[in-house]
């Protein structure tokens, strides 16, 4: 543990050091280009790389060796060693981003007009962003906060390298050395595991080494005797069943040695997923978000499978395929060392030679392999959409796509095997030469009368026994190059920060239900920022109504007060106390969510319902479902509260599972009750039913919804108008109403729309 | 005529504003483009104003916003007869198929990201607003060309590459190789093929048949 706070503080240095040097190195070009400037007035500099435009000369290629220096009053730009333009910061505002496509430009509004700064490719992005924020602040506070420049150069504390975006892990070095002891340190509660299994491994190979001596002892002195009539019947019976015997031997032992290694690796692999799924769970939503779930599926399945492998199988073999090599070669070379370097010798040219084919193989091999997974990427998105496939007629059209890829992957595989048939047997071929010269040697031995036939038996036995690990140690570079990488990216997983983490002092709060929101700014990434400037003030029991476009922040300013993110700017404080200060456990225990989608776990009803209550009585599941309205037709469900839903199970309609997560949310009695989009997939008067119970539920409670169905929140005490990621119109619906603004608009535009269908005007 | 190009059933339905060189002009400040056009007035025109209306907004906001508010992103003046003249000081243009027609329908954004029109093809505009379309495109979708690729390495899912490109050596690292190589026809049936590189960097090269052999050869596993 100790050792891991060293290193990430060494890190932190590097990244400061890293900083340090290119702000000098800057300051040095800085001088070059204008030596009027002084370094004590420069108060951030950064590079850019691009022409503030494309033209004739410059279609494609637009690169330019650009400077921009930040002094006190002034935002001066340079281009290929001269002064390029002057931004005088007092008729400056807004400095902003804005992304192209493999090109970001920095400008602002520069007396009522849009003025570019500069431009730059897409590495830039962040950094930009992050400056262009950050003049705005000096611009209006005259300080400048150069912290971030430590996050955007943070490194590698081995190559000094900075990291790829989304990544903790250097992929340049990630350690061999340093995976191996890690893996190690996971696999030794098994060690005596491991150890028995080569140790009974040992056991099986001499048992094994013994076959070929008594198949000697059979030859010579039974079969070949050259005094038949002097064989003794139980002697002969004797040999026959030790033969006999060490195959039982070697068979038992197999087994009880397959039975400790899967044991062993069953229990590795259950650590290993634990790590990583411990992991992903610790992990904020935007970190889980950057990965598709595929993705995360695979590291926790498939290539924590591929690391049990290694461990359980790969790892042992090599150990063991090392000592039958080293074994069966001592005999060989004490019996008769000549023989042993004739059969040893053609060793060396195949695995050389194996290694050319190697690449050529690898290639093949890799090209085969994406055939393979199109071909089922395309079967599963026909089978997944073969309702669509049949309303529209195509069938023909996708069995004809399928035929293709297909066709491409037999020409594929045809073209690998045939490659593989001629380089395997030419391999073997020259595997096997060592054989002639066995023969040849053997053959003269025997000739001679220095040899019997059983002798040359036994050691053309043990000739294969060699054989076997020689072949295998060839294959070792593709295994370690498939286990390195899984277990690269599983440790990319475990190694990653946690970047929503409580504090050491993080307290648990009773919350009573005043939530402030002072100054907050927020984005999904340093260029653009979905929230700005949000002040609101909420009191204990206040119903606020959350009302605006889509994609105006509506959800954001939720998933924030949940702390599904961490805000850059401003504070977001519960009963006065900033979120961050107060446990993420304590926090969402009291608040309760019902989102627009609405999830159920694979289970019953009941479970469903008791998810965030797991000590709920049957009586206040039952009376949860009746607030929510979804008692009624849990009832009529044949198996009621037991009815099983989630994946395999009992399929409820959207509005039922609406229901169902709303009794879910109630359950949970929380402090602070989030509706989002809850009632959206209801018909209205089943809508109508929900709202009346919730309203007693939410009296002293305080409760924000979203609702694009506005009359949802007539019972709302304050209505909030969203409007591009600033609070537009605050107020009753009354006084919305009367200011005509927004929120008028947008009631005006859903009456026409109720207006038109017949249902709703009467529900009015 | 343009229009001659959409179904019967599904004319009238949604009506896509072409922009060419009869309606629109195209202007320049600053080094950004802005259009001046004349259309087809809309129902979406009137809702235009309605944020002009109130005056409630103001006091929320910060001073600093107050400029960008109150010039609107499309100024619409209405010329009567049915017609709007639509003046954005500054617009934005997005390729709606980047990679197989870099140069034709053309999105035209304001500066609140909405659309104002399409551009058909650049060719609906005769110079120099054409080349002012053009290198807006070009400086929006920067694509530096590859001409040689000197190294391709890969390593635990993550690829390395070095490229002579038109201005000189360049390294760059993909994520995930095979989803990262983006492969378009021109119209003239050439190969041509983008590179999408980890920090959101394009990369072209405009025909795979001319590359030399060992550049191919290298990048041959990826096709």
């Amino acid at each position: 543990m100790a050792k891991q706070t060293e290193t990430i503080l060494d890190a932190e240095q590097i990244a400061d050091e890293r900083v340090r040097e290119r702000t000098e190195a800057l300051l040095e070009k800085l001088h070059d280009v204008d030596s009027q400037l002084s370094h004590e007035d420069v108060i951030v500099a950064f590079t850019y790389d691009l022409a503030d435009r494309a033209d004739d000369e410059n279609l494609t290629d637009q690169r330019v060796d650009g400077l921009v220096a930040l002094t006190k009053d002034t935002l001066t730009v340079y281009q290929n060693g001269k002064k390029h333009k002057e931004i005088p910061l007092d008729k400056a505002e807004d400095f902003r981003t804005t992304p192209g496509v493999g090109s970001v430009i920095a400008e602002c509004t520069y007396d009522g007009h849009d003025m570019l700064v500069c431009r730059g490719d897409n590495s830039h992005t962040a950094e930009y962003g992050a400056i262009m924020k950050r003049i705005n602040r000096y611009n209006e506070t005259g300080e400048f906060n150069t912290e971030f420049m430590r996050e955007l150069n943070r490194v590698c504390e081995k190559c000094g390298r900075p990291f790829p975006p989304g990544s903790s892990v250097c992929p340049r070095c990630v350690d061999k050395k340093g995976i191996m002891k890690r893996l190690l340190a996971i696999a030794k509660p098994y060690r005596w595991h491991l150890i028995l299994s080569v140790v009974l491994f040992f056991v099986i190979t001499a048992v094994n080494l013994l076959t070929p001596y008594l198949n000697r002892i059979l030859v010579d002195d039974f079969i070949k005797s050259e005094t038949p009539e002097a064989v003794v019947i139980s002697q002969f019976i004797i040999v026959i069943i030790s033969l006999a015997a060490v195959n039982v031997t070697t068979n038992l032992l197999s087994i009880l040695r397959s039975r400790v290694l899967v044991h062993a690796g069953n229990r590795v692999i259950v650590t290993l997923r634990e790590m990583v799924f411990g992991k992903i769970q610790m992990m904020s939503i935007s970190r889980i978000s950057k990965r598709t779930a595929g993705e995360l599926m695979t590291r926790v399945n498939s290539d924590t499978n591929r690391i049990r492998q290694f461990i359980t199988a790969t790892m042992p073999d090599l150990a063991e395929q090392a000592l039958m090599l080293i074994a069966v070669a001592t005999m060989l070379f004490i019996y008769d060392w000549r023989l042993a370097l004739l059969i040893i010798f053609p060793a060396p040219i195949v695995s050389v030679s194996f290694r050319l084919f190697w690449r050529k193989m690898r290639r093949m091999w890799n090209k085969s392999w994406h055939m393979d997974s199109k071909s089922s990427t395309v079967l599963h998105d026909i089978f997944s959409g073969i309702r669509v496939v049949k309303a529209f007629g195509m069938e023909e059209r996708e069995a004809d796509r399928f035929d293709e890829i297909s066709k491409k992957q037999r020409d594929i595989r045809i073209e690998n095997e045939r490659m593989w048939a001629i380089v395997w047997h030419i391999l073997s071929f020259f595997m096997g030469i060592g054989e002639f010269f066995l023969l040849f040697y053997v053959g003269n031995k025997i000739l001679g009368g220095e040899m019997t036939l059983g002798e040359m038996t036994q050691f053309s036995a043990y000739v294969s026994m060699i054989y076997g690990p020689l072949r295998w140690i060839a294959n070792i570079p593709r295994r370690l190059v498939d286990f390195l990488t899984s277990t690269a990216k599983v440790f990319e997983i475990i190694d990653e920060n946690v970047d929503v983490a409580d504090k050491e002092d993080a307290v648990d709060l009773k919350i009573k239900g005043t939530i402030d929101f002072e100054n907050v700014s927020f984005g999904y990434d340093e260029t653009t920022d979905v929230l700005k400037k949000i002040n609101l003030h909420i009191e204990p029991g206040e119903m606020i109504g959350i009302v605006g476009k889509s994609g105006v922040g509506k959800s954001t300013l939720i998933n924030l007060l949940m702390r599904m993110y961490d805000i850059g700017e401003g504070s977001i404080k519960v009963d006065g106390v900033d979120l961050r200060d107060i446990s993420q456990d304590s926090l969402r225990s009291q608040i309760g969510v019902v989102l627009q989608e609405t999830f159920l776990f694979a289970g019953t009803i009941y479970a469903n319902i008791a998810y965030a209550k797991q000590d709920a009585t049957r009586d206040e599941v039952i009376t949860a479902s009746k607030i929510a309205g979804a008692h009624e037709f849990i009832m009529k469900l044949p198996d009621a509260y037991n009815t099983t839903v989630g994946e395999k199970g009992h399929t409820l309609s959207g509005g039922e599972r609406q229901r169902v997560s709303i009794a879910r949310a109630l359950l949970h009695n929380p402090r602070i009750l989030i509706l989002d989009e809850a009632t959206a997939s209801l018909d209205t008067e089943t809508e109508h039913q929900i709202q009346e119970s919730l309203q007693k539920l939410i009296k002293d409670r305080t409760t924000l919804a979203i609702a694009h169905r506005l009359s949802t929140l007539r019972n709302a005490t304050r209505l909030i108008v969203l409007d591009k990621g600033t609070i537009a119109e605050t107020g009753t619906h009354d006084e919305l109403m009367r200011q005509k603004g927004i929120y008028y608009g947008l009631v005006m535009a859903q009456r026409q729309m109720s207006r038109m269908s017949p249902k709703n005007t009467a529900k009015e | 005529m343009p229009e001659n190009n959409i179904p019967n059933e599904l004319r009238g339905i949604v009506d896509i504003v072409y922009l060419n060189r009869d309606n629109c002009k195209i202007t320049e400040k600053n080094g950004f483009i802005g259009l001046r056009a004349v259309l087809d007035k809309s129902d979406d025109d009137m809702t235009e104003k309605e944020p002009l209306e109130k005056e409630e907004n103001e006091k929320d906001d910060g001073d600093s916003k107050k400029k960008k508010k109150d010039t609107p992103a499309v100024e619409t003046v209405d010329l009567g007869n049915g017609k709007v003249e639509k003046i954005a000081e500054r617009i934005f243009l997005s390729r709606a198929f980047p990679f197989d027609m870099p140069y034709e329908y053309i999105s035209v954004l304001d500066r609140d990201k909405k659309e104002i029109g399409f551009i058909r093809s650049l060719d609906d505009f005769d110079e120099p607003e054409r080349t002012l379309l053009k290198n807006e495109l070009e400086t929006k979708y920067y694509t530096p060309t590859i001409k040689r690729i000197l190294q391709v390495k890969e390593r635990y899912g993550f690829s390395y590459w070095k490229c002579e490109c038109e201005f000189g050596e360049k390294t760059f690292t993909l994520r995930d190789t095979f989803r990262s190589i983006i492969k378009a026809h021109t119209k003239d049936g050439r190969e041509r093929i983008y590179i999408l590189d980890i920090d959101g960097n394009r990369y072209e090269i405009p025909d795979v048949e001319k590359l030399d052999r060992m550049s191919y050869k290298k990048i041959e596993l990826y096709l």
